[in-house]
């Protein structure tokens, strides 16, 4: 028997893929769900970052830490978002390093930033894209350095001092 | 013929999907902290993509080995493959040593480019099973279009 033969056919892939797929992945988050339900003892849906934090490549510090950091004065703050996204606001005072353009801006700071200055890297919340960035600057002789447990809007959300975005 | 290379495409791909999301799927832990090494995902996404991640691999290659939906289950893991790629090419060039937690959460192979040689293998498997309209020897033959 031919199996091409007496059978469904359909010339055009694209509708009738998407359509399983999306079949497929509706079933699929329902069983996730399911066996999440099933299974209370196993891992939480929300990740707990102090977990992880021993995996990141400086030490996390809270909101109410680092807000007593600016206070005193002592640190430098470190923007790492993208530039349209930083020009919504930044931490007062704080300057920009980016991943993309880590070389440039590290030269722009050479004479601000120094390689035993105090150092808070902060984000939009994604830790894992400021320990890339806090990795960078390790390598270039930068150790003294923190990463912010929560982003920007927290930070605003807790009287923080904010500046428009743009050059600080 | 056609079909012939579409089932093997098929049981190929498949087999692979249903063997990674074994071990995942017992220890989910140990996938979220596989994932998280490619310091790629939010920590919000974390725990939520170690829960579902494997069940997409396994539905997906249980649709296509049995041929049902099968279409859908060649995207899916032609989606997958894809993500997979980029992560690896990130890690890569970001110089991460990580184990790729492809289908051993606990000491997988590290990531190089023989992973990226194997997952573009499998991304070009996947691609007959994707664009042949016959259903060939697969359960998609009793289905009503």
């Amino acid at each position: 028997m031919n199996p091409s033969d007496s059978a469904p056919r359909s010339t055009s892939w694209q509708p009738a893929s998407l359509k399983e797929a999306g079949l497929l992945l509706l079933f699929c988050l329902a069983a996730t769900a399911g066996s999440w339900a099933l299974r209370p003892d196993g891992l939480s849906l929300r990740a707990d970052p102090t977990v992880y934090q021993l995996e990141l490549a400086a030490p996390l510090v809270s909101l109410d830490e680092a807000l007593a950091l600016f206070e005193e004065g002592d640190h430098l703050f470190i923007d790492t978002r993208s530039e349209d996204v930083a020009a919504t606001g930044i931490i007062a005072g704080a300057f920009f390093i980016r991943e993309s353009s880590f070389d440039d801006d590290l030269y722009e700071l050479f004479d601000i930033m120094l390689p035993e200055d105090g150092l808070v890297l902060y984000g939009d919340g994604n830790l894992s894209a400021v320990s890339n960035l806090a990795t960078l600057l390790l390598e270039r002789g930068y150790t003294n350095l923190l990463i912010l447990e929560s982003g920007i809007a927290a930070w605003q959300a807790a009287g923080g001092d904010v500046s428009p975005g743009g050059a600080p | 013929m056609i079909s012939a290379l579409v089932l093997l495409c098929r049981l190929v791909v498949g087999g692979v999907f249903v063997y990674a999301s074994l071990n995942k799927l017992a220890e989910p832990a140990a996938f979220a902290e596989a994932i998280h090494h490619y310091r790629l995902v939010p920590y919000a996404l974390l725990h939520p993509s170690a829960h579902l991640l494997p069940v997409v691999e396994l539905v997906a290659g249980v649709s296509l080995i049995l041929g049902w939906f099968r279409r859908g289950g060649a995207l899916l893991c032609a989606v997958m493959l894809v993500i997979f790629i980029a992560a690896i090419t990130s890690a890569l060039v970001r110089g991460l040593d990580i184990s790729c937690g492809c289908f051993n959460t606990d000491a997988g192979h590290g990531v190089g480019l023989d992973l990226l040689w194997r997952d573009a293998l499998l991304l070009l498997l996947c691609l007959p099973p994707l664009l042949v309209g016959r259903p060939g020897w697969s359960l998609d033959r009793f289905r009503r279009n």
